[in-house]
């Protein structure tokens, strides 16, 4: 029914997806599988029309689509409910549902229309909601109802639910995928992207797992799988790892910064770390695994509910970032350099500076010297490529920039150091020559926090790794660098179904 | 898929910040009426206090209806003045009629709003940059209609129009009214107003939807223009007298009107009701000063301070509100 041929699409520095295939049957469940950064969002994004793809033939019953806009993928027939909620809180249900195509005569919304074709879509799915309550009065499993009837409010023939659980609760879950089967029975087309397998393998008929942007399976049925074998599909990605010098850290040496039963206001439970001085422990989960958020929490950006940070074997109590920079010596390489690490419109020197202005002021002036003399070393110790300490931040490549946003924190001499995705962007060579880079940090009596959304990443870098999913700590490794198992082993802490209680994951 | 407790709508209906601003309205009336010894229940004093409302209430609703898609128009006080002198100038200078004087004013004032909107769209400059700088060209436009010299004596009909009055209201007050009514119908039941709501709500899910946030702001602040065009003609109605000096006081109220009454900056959320009612107030607070001769910068003042607290307490009605349903 919907066939999507040998898909690419290039966004400036990555190639999302490079030549995958999708082919959708009328009447099944088909499961999209892939790994962080397989391409499976930008695949939903395809087939709806936010983005056009740079080459590649979309087609439903036959004929070509070109999709403008996702308003052309809805009257195609093409409905989607996406992974972050698109609902307009002020708004009624009724007015949610078909605010694609409003009901009018002369100008005025036909209320009557309206509701109408709202209590049509809710009955489909046999909800019970008043379609005149407005949508920041719902709950969020809801708010995701209502975002299914709007898909289904123009008879759409194929239904795109990008990670439809991923808020709910098990008993909601599984009261969406009644619906689901009965969309399916009711010969729609429905894809399936989750990364919750027990899910996928209780619903799904048919599955097309991505890696790298290519589909590494294509409209397979799901029979001829087991779990494991899936997962094989998804992580087992070429990948040269980098030989990097042996470290040595003894476990008895006492942890720079631990945490212990550490809960946030944002959900985050019971998160209990330690990283020692001169280890590196790789923060792995999947996108929203709740990872960066932890990292603000300690930066005292979010407030802490619950248990104890301790730093250098001290309780400490950081309140704000400047707290955890001079009283504890911690800092962040924030993931969004272009946003939060640096000031793209400053030269390079200031940027490295601003960490320590208060050091190198005199009378309340910062001389321009103690700046550039200050810059001068970390150029050189990071290797920073640059004409001059003068450049402005924002004309360096991603490396570099990468590079100075992380010559601040040593600059204001850090013993701990957060690094959060400190490679996202950044070319294959660079990456290399960054990772030696972060290993060398180490090797000097860093602790380092490295939160990765790549697993390759991870593995090669990390001495030990902990692995987050829905704001919990499912499990910890101790890393033998061995690629093949230790991505097995990782990926099987993540899709352990929540279901299980965390001490039989780990125990696993 | 639980249930939802519903209060009862007349309930829910005492908790809104409309109904706070009417008990304050009400009460703020009442006790003006008697401090003055009830000389403002005065068939004079009455006439002028809804005489002078019109226009507030016209200018914060040309205000919010930016407001309402997270945009902000510091051109409206200067565009009415603009429009005033240029309806003006047409009946007395081109000696046309004043019905085609105050088409053409509402023309002109739309035509400049739709400008302001292209400007934002095309440009991607913020609209409050934009409108700044339109603010000024209009300014300069609006003094090079006549000069510092005053229009006066224009269409009888015109200032017959702005001092009637209707079962003891001014007909420019009622005017006023009316088109409070459309905008709210605008919002409430037009296709158009639903959709700007949507893109100053949501502009993601507005997109998703197949809405234009280009189309919803180019209209909101052509809307915007139109009735500081409507502005415009109350004022040359009302005030007999025009000059180049028209508009300058309105940018305070234009914004007082909507914040006061409860309308948030970031868009997607409009109160007719809630605009006019804060009109309302800051008129009440103009009169207290005529009557009891206080200072006029302690008006500003005041309002000034409303203002911020109003801001205020909308920051921590949003907060409880947030608490109260996680």
């Amino acid at each position: 029914m919907l066939t999507a041929e040998n898909l690419v699409k290039t966004f400036p520095g990555v190639r999302a997806l490079d030549g995958a295939t999708l082919r959708v049957g009328a009447g099944s469940v088909h499961a999209l599988l892939g790994e962080n950064g397989a391409g499976k969002s930008t695949m939903v994004k395809l087939l709806t029309g936010v983005y056009q793809p740079d080459s590649g033939r979309i087609e439903l019953d036959g004929a070509e689509l070109k999709l403008g806009g996702p308003i052309d993928a809805q009257h195609a027939g093409i409905g989607v409910v996406h992974q972050e909620r698109n609902l307009i809180p002020a708004f009624s249900i009724a007015e949610n549902i078909v605010l694609h195509h409003l009901p009018q005569s002369a100008g005025v919304v036909d209320r009557k229309r309206m509701r109408a074709e709202a209590r049509r879509c809710l009955a489909l799915l046999e909800v019970d909601l008043d379609p005149d309550t407005p949508i920041s009065r719902l709950s969020v499993a809801q708010g995701q109802l209502v975002e299914i009837a709007k898909a289904l409010s123009l008879d759409s023939k194929v239904l795109l639910l990008d990670e439809p659980t991923a808020s709910l609760t098990g008993d909601e879950a599984d009261r969406l995928y009644t619906i689901v089967r009965r969309l399916r029975d009711a010969g729609r087309a429905v894809v399936l992207v989750s990364h919750k397998l027990e899910e996928v393998f209780a619903v799904a008929d048919t599955v097309t797992v991505l890696r790298d942007g290519h589909s590494v399976a294509e409209a397979r049925p799901l029979t001829e799988f087991t779990q494991g074998q899936v997962i094989d599909l998804m992580v087992g990605r070429a990948y040269e790892s980098v030989a990097l010098a042996e470290r040595h850290v003894d476990p008895a040496t006492p942890p720079a910064l631990r945490l212990d039963g550490v809960s946030t206001v944002l959900g985050h439970r019971d998160v209990s770390l330690e990283v020692r001085p001169g280890e590196i422990l790789g923060l792995y989960g999947l996108v929203g695994a709740g990872r960066s958020e932890l990292a603000k929490a300690l930066l005292g950006l979010e407030r802490i509910t619950a248990g104890t940070v301790e730093i250098h074997g001290k309780p400490a109590r950081i309140r704000t970032v400047g707290d955890a920079l001079s009283r504890y010596k911690l800092g962040y390489v924030t993931e969004n350099r272009k946003d939060e690490g640096l000031f793209l419109e400053q030269p390079v020197a200031r940027n490295i500076a601003v960490t320590v202005w208060r050091r190198l002021a005199r009378a309340g002036l910062i001389p321009d010297r103690a700046e550039r003399k200050l810059a001068a070393t970390y150029v050189d110790r990071l290797g920073i490529r640059i004409a001059s300490a003068q450049q402005l931040a924002g004309t360096l490549s991603g490396g570099n920039q990468q590079k100075v946003s992380l010559a601040k924190w040593l600059a204001a001499e850090c013993d701990i150091l957060v690094l959060d995705e400190p490679t996202v962007g950044i070319d294959v060579r660079t990456k290399a020559a960054f990772h030696e880079l972060i290993a060398g940090l180490a090797a000097d009596g860093l602790a380092l926090l490295l939160i990765s959304s790549d697993l390759p990443e991870t593995v090669s870098l990390a001495d030990r790794i902990t692995v987050m999913s829905e704001m919990r700590v499912v499990g910890e490794l101790v890393n033998d660098h061995d690629y093949t198992r230790m991505s097995q082993q990782i990926i099987r802490l993540i899709h352990a179904e929540t279901h299980t209680s965390t001490g039989e994951v780990a125990a696993a | 898929m639980t249930a939802i407790t519903t209060p009862t709508a007349s309930r829910r209906y005492l908790r809104t910040s409309e109904f706070t601003l009417a008990v304050i309205a009400v009460t703020g009336f009442v006790a003006l009426a008697l401090a003055t010894g009830g000389n403002l229940l005065s068939a004079g004093t009455l006439g002028a206090f809804f005489r002078f409302l019109a226009v507030p209430i016209v200018i914060g609703l040309s205000q919010m209806v930016v407001l309402a898609v997270g945009q902000m128009n510091l051109s409206v006080g200067a565009l009415t003045g603009f429009c005033a002198m240029a309806a003006a100038w047409l009946m007395l200078k081109a000696g046309l009629p004043a019905p085609v004087a105050v088409l053409a004013a509402l023309l002109l004032g739309l035509v400049v709003g739709l400008v302001n909107g292209f400007l934002v769209v095309l440009t991607r400059i913020n609209g409050f940059i934009v409108t700044l700088a339109t603010m000024t060209i209009i300014q300069g436009l609006r003094y090079g209609v006549n000069g510092p010299d005053t229009f006066q004596g224009y269409s009888a009909g015109l200032r017959k129009f702005g001092s009637a009055s209707l079962l003891g209201l001014p007909v420019v007050f009622l005017a006023a009214l009316a088109v409070a009514v459309l905008v709210g119908l605008f919002f409430a039941r037009g296709v158009a107003g639903r959709k700007l709501l949507a893109s100053g709500g949501s502009p993601f899910a507005a997109r998703l939807s197949g809405i234009s946030n280009d189309r919803s702001l180019v209209i909101a602040h052509g809307l915007s223009g139109l009735l500081a065009g409507v502005a415009a003609v109350l004022t040359v109605a009302a005030s007999g007298s025009v000059n180049a000096s028209i508009g300058d006081d309105l940018l305070l109220p234009s914004f007082a009107a909507p914040i006061i009454g409860g309308v948030a900056l970031a868009g997607g959320m409009v109160s007719v009701t809630g605009t006019c009612l804060a009109a309302f107030l800051v008129r009440l607070v103009d009169v207290m000063q005529a009557q009891f001769g206080i200072n006029p910068r302690w008006i500003d003042l005041i309002i000034g301070a409303v203002v911020l607290g109003a801001v205020l307490l909308g920051t921590v009605r949003a907060k409880l509100q947030e608490r109260r349903s996680p």
